[in-house]
């Protein structure tokens, strides 16, 4: 029977969908695992807040030179991607992943900025698809492929312990799932 | 050859039960974390009544003690970058630096905040300035029914244009005395506490007065158009 010559096909074929489709496949149920509890905490990035202390004297109009003697004190070589005086009394100093909020009076300095997860924020990166152009075609490209690996499963054994046996049974307890969450929820 | 027989390392009833088992344990650690919310004052909240006759903490939300920042794609925290584009059904458009937003009248007001995922934050603290003196000076058209929203990478939210014009709806740049981290949507967000937060624009660049309601990002992924935490508006 053609059903029978293709089962082995198919199963190769499953098996090599299932290599291929292991490196996207943690990225998305980690990050899947991630995002749902957005709630609970940012998944991407952990917040932090410091202060700090300036002692030198910061006076003057000349804002480049506060910032730089915010941080030279602070010992920070990184060049700021901003110097801004938001008040008559407030200098902000933006970096990529922070800002320095300087009360110039009393030099109390606020630090702000976050930190990037380790793993899950390039997960959830390309999970959420924020880079979108050719990410969409590998997105999609890997939604055929699980595509392919739910249905080819269903041909991997034959007769009872196949899907005319248990395999029936558990395909409409998985479609039952989702359909009884929408049908009640 | 004789065929092979494959003896299973574990059977499928072992299998089943380590799986409930793993299963039952993380279900409890998920109830931890809502068990650590404070009754008494869920409680107490529920039981106050705001002016408009609405319990203080709408239905089916629980209380936390400081805002979660629920992600998003931040724009440029530097507030010398900053413009906000006032424009569409008005008279006079025109673009607020963050120099010309600290030169209006800013207020500090303190809000409720509801999230559409069931956290609400009594007594939030914010600064900035009310949208109505915004909409007052551009002059709205009659023509206009609606206030778009407008973030960083293409993020909008819709509000009708009453909504968006009560005396509690505002352009913050500070939270709690501090200047907005860049999680809150530095260098400054809308702040609609009435409506679920996902309205509260972070990032923000423009607000757009529309003729016309044209539903937003969360919207067309299937969050309701309206978005009011008392009558649960969490799904279209």
């Amino acid at each position: 029977m053609a059903n029978l010559r293709l089962r082995p096909l198919l199963r190769a074929l499953h098996r090599d969908a299932g290599y291929l489709g292991v490196g996207l496949t943690v990225v998305y149920a980690v990050s899947g695992i991630a995002v749902n509890h957005i709630a609970d905490w940012d998944p991407s990035f952990s917040d932090y807040e410091r202060t700090h202390h300036v002692r030198t004297k910061l006076a003057g109009d000349d804002d480049e030179a506060l910032s730089r003697a915010v941080l030279g004190e602070l010992e920070i070589v990184a060049a700021p991607r901003e110097v801004f005086r938001a008040g008559d009394d407030q200098l902000d100093i933006t970096f990529d992943d922070r800002t320095l909020h300087v009360t110039l009076s009393t030099g109390e300095v606020l630090e702000q900025g976050q930190e990037p997860r380790f793993f899950l924020r390039a997960a959830n990166y390309l999970h959420l698809n924020r880079g979108k152009r050719a990410w969409s075609y590998i997105a999609d490209a890997y939604a055929v492929l699980l595509l392919f690996l739910a249905f080819s499963g269903l041909t991997m054994l034959s007769g009872r312990k196949g899907f005319w046996g248990r395999g029936i049974v558990l395909v409409a307890l998985g479609a039952a799932v989702p359909i009884a969450y929408v049908t009640l929820s | 050859m004789g065929k092979a027989v494959i003896v299973p390392s574990m059977s499928r009833r072992t299998f089943l039960q380590a799986g409930l088992a793993a299963g039952t344990f993380v279900i409890a650690l998920g109830g931890h974390s809502y068990a650590v919310a404070d009754l008494e004052a869920m409680k107490k909240a529920r039981a106050t009544i705001r002016p408009d006759g609405r319990s203080r903490l709408p239905p089916h939300q629980y209380l936390i003690r400081k805002l979660r920042p629920m992600g998003g794609s931040a724009g440029d925290p530097a507030p010398g970058a900053f413009r906000l584009k006032v424009h569409g059904e008005v008279e006079s458009p025109f673009t607020l630096s963050f120099k010309d937003l600290l030169a209006m009248p800013n207020i500090e007001q303190t809000v409720d905040v509801h999230c559409v995922t069931r956290w609400t934050v009594l007594d939030a603290r914010f600064e900035g300035v009310l949208l109505k003196d915004i909409a007052e000076r551009a002059g709205v058209k009659k023509s206009a029914r609606y206030v778009i929203f407008e973030a960083a990478e293409g993020y909008t939210s819709n509000v009708r244009l009453r909504e968006a014009l009560a005396p509690n709806v505002m352009i913050a740049h500070k939270h709690q005395g501090k200047p907005l981290s860049l999680s809150h949507g530095a260098p400054v967000r809308a702040v609609i506490p009435d409506l679920y937060f996902w309205k509260s624009a972070k990032w923000l660049t423009g607000i757009r007065f529309s003729a016309r309601d044209e539903p937003g990002y969360w919207e067309i992924r299937g969050y309701h158009n309206h978005a009011d935490p008392w009558k649960e508006e969490r799904h279209g």
